[in-house]
């Protein structure tokens, strides 16, 4: 385990001395992933002052959900990203991941250690400020709970997208590259995530609770957290099971991992 | 058959062959056009127009930009980047056609390909699911199209100026990233620009993202006509103008100064 934990910290270190060889395109990578996904809210934000509310939520209220919610995909993004399928893919095509099981380490170490996007740090940082933001503008009853449940959320949300990660990589072993069709549940669901998710219609909402179980992690909590009363009328306790979805899909996800390991067929080339 | 019109073909043709590639990107933007027309909807709330902008002009707007996705491809684009770092540029240059007419060429085979099997067929669907607002007149149509095709024009011209920074630097991905996302944010993309506040829409559609998604979307629910359409065309004839001449411009630098790797 120890020796694990060193590995995978000196595979970061590589990572992070790389990536900080160009300077200045680290800092303008900082930049736009903040900026860019930062106009989107701010955009957002203008045109839901022009309409007050949206599915009677107003915009602090959207923005400590959305601001979660980014800050979660953020982190993911940085740590996961050796399991980002759009990287992933090219490993498989080219063969190079036969390098790694070849390695007298563990394969998933591996993996996780092979890429460690930093430049991430401007979309979690990004997320942080919405959060807080939409802190300032609402009146929050906090309690112990709460204040306990909000990082657990993240931790979840975290463990979440991760998950839809491992499982897209996953996916290129047999289709040997990158499925766009999985952005709907990943970049996707952290867009649809959000927003109020009652706003969808049925189908849409559908999707992301019985297929992909987004829901359970943006939409029930929030309406706890933020005590909005809840249209759908899911039973309260429903609000507390992010973290069991998320260890759930975690589980499925490396088994599905550890699965596609075992019927891995190299590319040859 | 002109090299150019050759090389068109060719990328037309490669562009239909990734039939797996296309269906997954077609289902992926039909999917977030689902998700915006939603929040559209939702925040629209039974209000008829806001802004000159109804809740059907807003719904036909997530699907216009949905389907525009693939046939402008805007804002990623790192292709001829790609072959300076790879030397293959060495052997484009010697074609027995300009550098940057060779690469227009195939932008332009790629944008039909996905026109004809991403674009359209998203846009069919979408209607099937939404009430949508379409031109009235053929003339509307008729200016459409061609806005149209300007704005790929303006895409192409200002992604092959973005891709050029590769001839300086040896990583010009970041800088590309970077450009390529604020490109994002003027194009109005994200929302309808007619729900922004007026200084700030009217800024967006007079740089090249807004003259290259907004106008023709504008011009298709019908949010401009007569003069402001014209205006419009206007403003897109100006970036071709001026983009085509600074990437002629940039090219000419450029190469006296390319150092090809590897090859």
């Amino acid at each position: 385990m120890i020796h694990a934990l060193r590995l995978l910290a000196r595979m970061y270190r590589v990572q992070i001395r790389s990536q900080l060889q160009y300077p200045l395109s680290f800092i303008m990578d900082l930049l736009s992933s903040a900026l860019i996904l930062g106009f989107f809210f701010v955009a957002f934000a203008l045109t839901l002052t022009r309409f007050e509310s949206i599915g009677g939520w107003t915009l602090g209220e959207v923005a400590f959900i959305w601001g979660i919610t980014e800050f979660s995909f953020g982190t993911m993004d940085m740590v996961f990203s050796g399991f980002d399928y759009d990287s992933f893919g090219p490993i498989i095509r080219k063969g190079q991941f036969d390098q790694l099981l070849l390695r007298p380490a563990n394969i998933t170490l591996q993996v996780l250690g092979s890429r460690f996007v930093i430049r991430r740090l401007g979309r979690m940082a990004e997320g942080l400020l919405i959060f807080l933001f939409g802190l300032s503008r609402i009146q929050l009853d906090w309690s112990l709970l709460k204040i306990l449940y909000v990082p657990l959320l993240s931790i979840s949300q975290i463990l979440f997208f991760g998950s839809l990660f491992i499982i897209g990589a996953t996916t290129t072993f047999w289709t040997m590259e990158r499925l766009e069709i999985l952005n709907i549940f990943t970049y996707g669901g952290a867009e649809v995530m959000s927003y109020p998710m009652h706003i969808f219609p049925r189908p849409i909402r559908m999707i992301f609770t019985y297929l992909v179980p987004s829901i359970f992690l943006s939409y029930f909590p929030a309406v706890y957290l933020l005590g909005k009363p809840d249209p759908l009328n899911a039973p309260a306790f429903i609000s507390f099971l992010a973290p069991v979805i998320a260890m759930l899909m975690l589980w499925l996800a490396l088994r599905f991992w550890r699965f596609g390991i075992r019927n891995y067929q190299s590319s040859g080339s | 058959m002109s090299p150019f019109l050759a090389t068109i073909r060719t990328s037309f043709r490669r562009q239909l062959t990734y039939r797996a590639a296309n269906i997954s990107g077609l289902l992926t933007n039909l999917m977030f056009a689902f998700f915006r027309a939603s929040v559209l909807i939702a925040l629209f709330n039974e209000r008829e127009a806001v802004n000159g902008l109804t809740v059907q002009g807003a719904v036909t707007y997530a699907g216009l930009t949905q389907t525009l996705i693939g046939y402008l491809s805007f804002f990623h684009w790192f292709d001829m980047m790609q072959t300076v770092y790879d030397g293959q540029i060495g052997a484009d240059l010697l074609r027995p056609l300009n550098f940057f007419t060779y690469w227009l060429g195939i932008d332009i085979g790629r944008a039909f390909g996905a026109l004809l099997i991403r674009s359209l067929p998203l846009f069919l669907v979408f209607a099937l699911f939404y009430n949508i607002t379409l031109p009235g007149s053929f003339l509307q149509w008729l200016a459409f199209i061609l806005s149209i095709f300007f704005a790929l024009l303006i895409s192409f011209s200002w992604r092959f100026m973005v891709n050029l920074a590769a001839f300086w630097t040896p990583n010009a991905l970041g800088i590309g990233r970077f450009v390529f996302g604020m490109s994002w944010t003027f194009s109005g993309f994200f929302l309808p620009l007619a729900l922004f506040p007026r200084w700030l829409a009217q800024f967006a559609r007079l740089t090249p993202f807004g003259a290259g998604v907004y106008i023709p979307i504008e011009i298709f629910l019908g949010l401009i006509t007569g003069k402001e359409l014209l205006q419009g065309i206007l403003i897109q004839v100006f970036w071709i103008i001026l983009l085509l001449l600074l990437d002629q411009w940039i090219l000419s630098r450029g190469v006296r100064k390319l150092v090809i790797q590897g090859g």
